[in-house]
């Protein structure tokens, strides 16, 4: 086994982990009954999803200032990373909202900003495919990056001027009991070490994609950088 | 500054003057928009008691779209002919040559707006009145600002005409909330057009700022 796959192995065992504190040890909800335990990973997947996101942002914006090939990897890895969370929270919404709600979708500030949020970053992936690779996919695709990220509290606000039906903060407002408290920031510690170990995985995966760096453009990268002197 | 303006202004009187020699991308938006209109009449089929609950969305929906159409072809002429790539070796700067492509994808859509807001009226029987003019006017600034911006990134990419709607649209979507109140207010439906008309001021600032600050990355590429 080598590194990538222990960390993978252990955070499949911290998963399983929670979902065993999902299902044993977390009380089941007086009104909503055993529906109310995705609530865990709904909300975990969703921040990891935001934390995705913000890689991505800051990647593409060291990307955009110093052109670095480690913080564009970065950001592809968190943006496909991040994409399967938000799946994986609109997914589980859907499922939760049928039975609470009556309907899988209402267009809430929430539902309508997460939506979003998929969609950018989907097109994120296709920009990535279908620019040129190298230079020119990773300076437009750190402008969609930054741009999605600035957009979706822009549509989360303006949706929300207009209608939402969504829950607010429970957890800001003291609202849960303990063991739900507690289950809640298990799952969602374990979530976040699930996401930083696929980050990890897929940034290898992107630097073994992306070849070794050949010899012009480290010259390249020390020049634009100051560190050398071009050849005259 | 004064330079970047003049620039600005330059660029953007080149293509202005373009489309009135070729009178190519105004009268097909025109027709486009009215078409879209016909369409609408039919999907939904329109009478005097639905109209004002339905024209404002066939109104955005004719907008952004056409808008889609005029900022794709701002850069797809400038492709054509490779004459992006001899603006930017002028010592111009990038951001001043893209405002002005900004600033006249702008008018171009103002032209076809000018169509489509009459034959609205005259169609679905909805009032014309100056907060609705106001509400699309102030979308259409910063629908042209990101959508130029999409547009100069997507001229250089495979599969142009796929890619610029899924980045774009998802950015108009704050416009279309704030100004589809503005017009639903406008035509009979309920809430504050005040703020509508004061939030699309705000998100034509932010994303204005945005695009300038992020113009220089995809342009000089």
């Amino acid at each position: 086994m080598n590194r990538f796959e222990k960390a993978a192995a252990a955070a499949v065992a911290l998963m399983l982990l929670a979902a065993a504190a999902i299902f044993l040890y977390a009380p089941t909800d007086a009104l909503q009954g055993p529906v109310q335990r995705i609530f865990y990973l709904h909300v975990s997947s969703a921040i990891a999803a935001y934390g995705c996101f913000a890689v991505v942002l800051v990647g593409g914006a060291i990307y955009l200032r110093n052109g670095s090939l480690v913080a564009d990897r970065f950001a592809r890895a968190g943006a496909l990373v991040g994409l399967v969370f938000t799946t994986v929270t609109l997914v589980m919404g859907m499922i939760w909202a049928k039975p609470i709600w009556g309907t899988f979708w209402t267009w809430d500030a929430r539902l309508t900003s997460t939506l979003v949020l998929w969609i950018i970053y989907a097109g994120y992936l296709l920009v990535r495919q279908l620019a040129e690779p190298g230079r020119q996919a990773a300076r437009f695709a750190a402008v969609v990056g930054i741009f999605g990220f600035i957009d979706v509290p822009v549509v989360h606000f303006s949706v929300t001027w207009w209608r939402t039906q969504h829950p607010g903060s429970i957890i800001v407002n003291d609202a849960l009991p303990p063991e739900m408290l507690a289950t809640f920031l298990f799952t969602m510690a374990c979530t976040l070490v699930l996401a930083a170990v696929m980050i990890a995985i897929r940034y290898r995966i992107e630097t073994l994609a992306d070849g070794p760096v050949p010899e012009t453009a480290k010259v390249l990268a020390a020049v634009s950088a100051g560190e050398a002197e071009p050849v005259q | 500054m004064n330079n970047t303006i003049a620039i600005a202004l330059a660029v953007a009187r080149k293509d202005l003057t373009s489309e009135w020699r070729t009178r190519e991308l105004v009268p097909a938006l025109a027709q486009f928009v009215v078409l879209a209109l016909v369409i609408a009449n039919f999907g939904f089929q329109i009478d005097a008691h639905n109209a004002p609950s339905i024209a404002p969305g066939v109104l955005w929906l004719a907008l952004v779209f056409a808008g889609l159409v005029a900022f794709g072809r701002a850069f797809a002429a400038e492709r054509e002919q490779s004459s992006l790539e001899a603006m930017l070796m002028t010592p111009a700067s990038p951001v001043a040559i893209f405002a002005g492509k900004a600033i006249a994808a702008t008018l171009l859509l103002v032209g076809c707006e000018v169509v489509l807001l009459p034959a609205l009226t005259l169609f679905f029987g909805t009032p014309l009145t100056a907060q609705i003019v106001l509400a699309v006017l102030l979308a259409t600034i910063g629908m042209a600002a990101v959508g130029c911006l999409f547009a100069a990134m997507v001229a250089r990419v495979r599969a142009r005409e796929l890619l610029l709607p899924l980045l774009t649209l998802p950015l108009f979507i704050p416009f279309i909330v704030a100004g589809g109140q503005a017009v639903q207010v406008a035509m009979g439906g309920s809430g504050s057009s005040d703020q509508a008309i004061g939030l699309l001021v705000d998100f034509d600032i932010l994303f204005v700022v945005l695009t300038s600050l992020a113009a220089r990355f995809v342009l000089d590429e």
